[in-house]
């Protein structure tokens, strides 16, 4: 009896769609000490698997037939007691989101304490610290009194680990573990979670969206699509040659890259022109306390770029490089340096000129579900920066514009009467680009444009901006953690850190022999297919 | 309006308490004696009870001619032509079911309401379901007056300092917290007896007792919409401190949109959810407080109909012996039906303007 867990025909339906079943016919298992991961885009049943394993599921939802045996026990069958103890014992849980899913009015060690069994034990702290300095942090005996928003996201993450292994389990479901730290930080947690596997002899259900992470960590690969399972294969021969069609796509689309112009001349101007910019935050204060401490979001920045081609700004969180884009916006105040955009400094010009300036320049936001106004139709979303940076338009005109525009994203012009929660990601981001594009603009400002879309609809939106840029003469400023993605599209790219730029320069410079330190270890900790 | 002497029960013919009549051989009897207008009028039987079934039943059959025309209107093929503003009803049966009840209801109510008291009579003989109708317009009055009242600071006021942030933010925070901190109860007692102060002193500019009544029930609506905006004004200026950072706000912002058309364009559009519950949670506070104000006397004026004076008469008819229980209740109840609709109105009503939970109309 080699295996850990089993889960046969398992069906699962949600009890507001009568239709069909959200999983059907999943059929998986798991083995001792084997790292199994879960891959798929969002929507395509992974974590309800997930969940379903734990009984952690919904109330709406309800699994119509299947079985699952954990230790030849079904866990579908046995009472919710039983179940607790299961669940304290041999099967743990990591969450997606460390900020969410520790409490943040307990300290570390209450935390931590809730998942013993002898939590009134005098030894308890001790053991409570071992179990910290296994996950790797290293002083823990100052960690233990903590609140979690003293942490970062990698330690809170490493504390979710700390309590998820506290009962030694056999088998770890770890939901997305990675998907919200930053890459040097995800490399630390991968290898964690490997080393305590090795440790602890237990099993990982890992679950993800990211090939790259899962050919780091996983001996097999489960491919799910709809709600059932595509792929079920070795890890090795997956990467290979993956048996089926969408696996491929999937894996084509996680290497993204477009052709770049080689030798092309570019013209001696630039577009963007950021001299010594620095934006810093007054740390809060009250209306009677005058304290005089900053924040440094952007210090002494400087770069440029050249008209009709794309430039990077890579770093992880809390570097600044969102401060940049909403500075060049004027999204937030500048402390001081200057912008010039086609040779114009934009703190120069007054209040309608700046109104008038604006239409060279637009930007699109990370987040396509807020970043289109609930209550407004499509054709009025992309209208309205028509009809305020461009009033001379009479309404034909800007209705014709409008459809063109829709069209030229690849949206049909029905859409332009819906709203935009009738919509997916991917089109959402769509019409996002189109409420730009329809300005006409010279220099795009792309903020995380494909982080929180589907790595095959990341790719389509990608074509569809690198397709715009054959069209039409227009730059792309990109900002991005992703500097895998960033590496295959931009002609240049600045690096940076703690509101700095530690290497600015050509690509293929910066990815082949980067000089810095920083950059190095960036590059090194970016999760590769292995082959 | 004719009234009887004093309480009587609802469909009672006699009044609630014995008096010394006179015969006509001069002798003296003391008795219930029979109410004058309605009670002893009875259209279809001379027992009471038969002849309420038998009212009952036939103006429930009337009702139900209504309802087949509604039924109809509404459900069958061709009847409405394509134009027609009836069309979105069509074949909705949340509507036909309460307009059904509704018009049963007031059948009931007209053909019981001419022969009886239905709700009995108060102290001077009045009909107490007229009165409780009548109070229903106090009611709205006082929710609706006092509510356009509040709104406009609440919404400027909240969306001022939310989104515009700073020093506008800290003044529009002092005045509401310095208005919260104050008692509302002494404030409306002190503004109402400085008015009564004033209606004393000058007894010429008002001509009669309703002019009086009038002004002191737009007095309470104002005072009370001046003491209410700040629970509000709190919440939305929560919410548009949270829309200034969403990214659609920013894109605007981007596309060079002033702020006074991001506000009108994008923040109010999604604030109006929490003003409309806002608004109905308030109306039906608002209907309350106008009972307890009266209840403690510095309400609307004892002459105006009002469910709070009705609860405030209650008070002795409680405690008189046998009780006098049909004024409370039917103040209770219709104020109890009011309040509830006009929750259950407001969850549609938002409902309707989302477009996510909007079902197709087209």
């Amino acid at each position: 009896m080699n295996n850990l867990l089993q889960v046969k025909n398992l069906y699962l339906r949600i009890k507001s769609n009568k239709k069909s079943e959200v999983l059907r016919n999943i059929n998986f298992e798991i083995k001792k000490s084997e790292v199994v991961s879960l891959i798929g885009e969002s929507g395509s049943g992974k974590s309800l698997t997930a969940l379903s394993i734990i009984r952690l599921l919904e109330k709406s939802c309800k699994i119509v037939n299947g079985e699952i045996k954990f230790l030849d026990k079904d866990l579908l069958q046995i009472e919710e007691k039983e179940m607790r103890k299961i669940r304290k014992k041999d099967i743990s849980m990591i969450f997606q989101e460390p900020m969410r899913s520790l409490n943040p009015v307990m300290s570390i060690r209450d935390q931590l304490l809730e998942s013993y069994d002898d939590y009134k034990d005098k030894n308890i702290d001790s053991k409570i610290i071992q179990n910290l300095i296994s996950v790797g942090i290293n002083d823990a005996n100052r960690v233990i009194n903590l609140y979690p928003h003293q942490l970062s996201g990698g330690m809170k993450q490493r504390v979710m680990i700390a309590m998820a292994i506290s009962c030694k389990p056999k088998l770890l479901i770890a939901d997305e573990p990675t998907t919200s730290l930053d890459v040097t930080i995800q490399k630390q947690v991968l290898d964690l979670l490997l080393e305590l596997k090795e440790k602890l002899n237990m099993a990982i259900l890992f679950i993800t969206h990211d090939l790259a992470v899962a050919s780091q960590i996983s001996d097999r690969i489960i491919v799910m699509k709809n709600g059932t399972i595509i792929e079920n294969n070795q890890s090795k021969e997956f990467f290979i040659k993956p048996k089926d069609e969408y696996s491929k796509s999937l894996l084509e689309s996680s290497f993204y890259s477009r052709k770049l112009k080689e030798n092309i001349s570019l013209p001696n101007e630039n577009i963007l022109n950021i001299k010594n910019l620095r934006v810093y935050f007054k740390e809060k204060n009250t209306m009677f306390s005058r304290n005089e401490s900053y924040i440094k979001a952007v210090d002494d920045v400087s770069f440029s770029m050249k008209p009709g081609s794309i430039h990077s700004i890579v770093g992880e969180s809390g570097s600044g490089k969102t401060t940049i884009a909403k500075a060049i916006m004027g999204l937030t105040h500048i402390t001081s340096g200057h912008i010039e955009i086609l040779n114009q400094d934009i703190a120069a010009l007054n209040k309608s000129n700046m109104r008038n300036f604006r239409k060279f320049y637009q930007m699109i936001f990370q987040d396509p579900f807020s970043s289109l106004n609930p209550r407004m139709r499509v054709g009025n979303i992309i209208k309205e920066g028509l009809c305020f940076l461009k009033p001379q338009l009479n309404k034909t005109e800007t209705n014709n514009l409008v459809e063109d525009v829709i069209k030229s994203v690849g949206l049909d012009v029905d859409s332009l009467y819906k709203y935009p929660h009738e919509f997916s990601g991917g089109q959402r981001q769509r019409i996002a680009i189109a409420r730009v594009l329809v300005l006409e603009p010279k220099l795009l400002v792309c903020d995380e444009p494909t982080s929180s879309l589907d790595v095959t609809v990341q790719k389509q939106v990608l074509d569809l901006l690198m397709d715009i840029q054959n069209r039409v003469q227009i730059s792309y400023l990109f900002i991005s953690h992703d500097i895998k993605l960033i590496s295959n599209i931009s002609d240049t790219i600045s690096v940076m850190y703690k509101g700095k730029i530690v290497e600015s320069g050509k690509t293929s410079d910066i990815i082949n022999n980067t000089k810095n330190n920083y950059t190095k270890n960036l590059l090194k900790s970016v999760p590769q297919i292995k082959n | 309006m004719n009234t009887e002497k004093s309480y009587s029960s609802p469909f009672s013919s006699y009044l609630y308490s014995k008096e010394t009549m006179k015969l006509e051989n001069n002798k003296e009897k003391r008795d219930y004696p029979k109410l004058l207008y309605k009670g002893n009028h009875n259209k279809y039987y001379k027992d009471n009870t038969k002849n309420i079934l038998f009212t009952s039943l036939l103006s429930i059959l009337k009702s139900f001619i209504f309802i087949f025309f509604i039924y109809i209107l509404f459900f069958r093929k061709y009847i409405l032509r394509k134009n027609s503003f009836l069309l979105p009803f069509k074949n909705n049966k949340t509507l036909l079911l309460s307009l059904s009840t509704m018009i049963i209801i007031l059948l009931l109510l007209y053909d019981l309401g001419t022969q009886y008291y239905v709700l009995g009579t108060d102290k001077v003989g009045e009909d107490v379901l007229y009165k409780s109708i009548k109070s229903i317009r106090t009611g709205i009055l006082i929710g609706t007056l006092t509510t356009i009242v509040m709104l406009p600071f609440a919404i400027f006021l909240g969306i001022f300092a939310g989104y515009i942030g700073g020093y506008v933010d800290d003044i529009i925070q002092y005045v509401y917290t310095t208005l919260n901190s104050i008692p509302s109860v002494l404030l409306i007692a002190s503004a109402i007896l400085m008015l009564q102060v004033y209606m004393s002193n000058n007894p010429l500019e008002f001509e009669n007792i309703y002019e009086r009544a009038d002004l002191r029930l737009f007095f309470l609506c104002m005072i009370l919409g001046l003491t209410s905006w700040t629970g509000l004004c709190r919440l939305l200026r929560g919410e548009s401190m949270k829309l200034r950072e969403v990214e659609y706000v920013q894109a605007s912002y981007t596309f060079g949109l002033k702020k006074i058309s991001i506000i009108v364009r994008h923040i109010i559009p999604n604030i109006m959810h929490i003003v409309i519950i806002t608004v109905v949670l308030d109306f039906s506070a608002l209907v309350l407080a106008e009972a307890v104000l009266s209840y403690v006397n510095i309400g609307v004026d004892p002459t105006t109909y009002s469910w709070g004076n009705m609860i405030n008469a209650a008070r002795l008819e409680m405690s008189r012996e046998p009780i006098v229980w049909w004024s409370l209740f039917s103040a209770f109840l219709f104020m109890f039906i009011l309040v509830l609709f006009a929750n259950l109105f407001s969850d549609v009503v938002r409902e309707a303007f989302d477009p996510r939970a909007s079902k197709n109309y087209e």
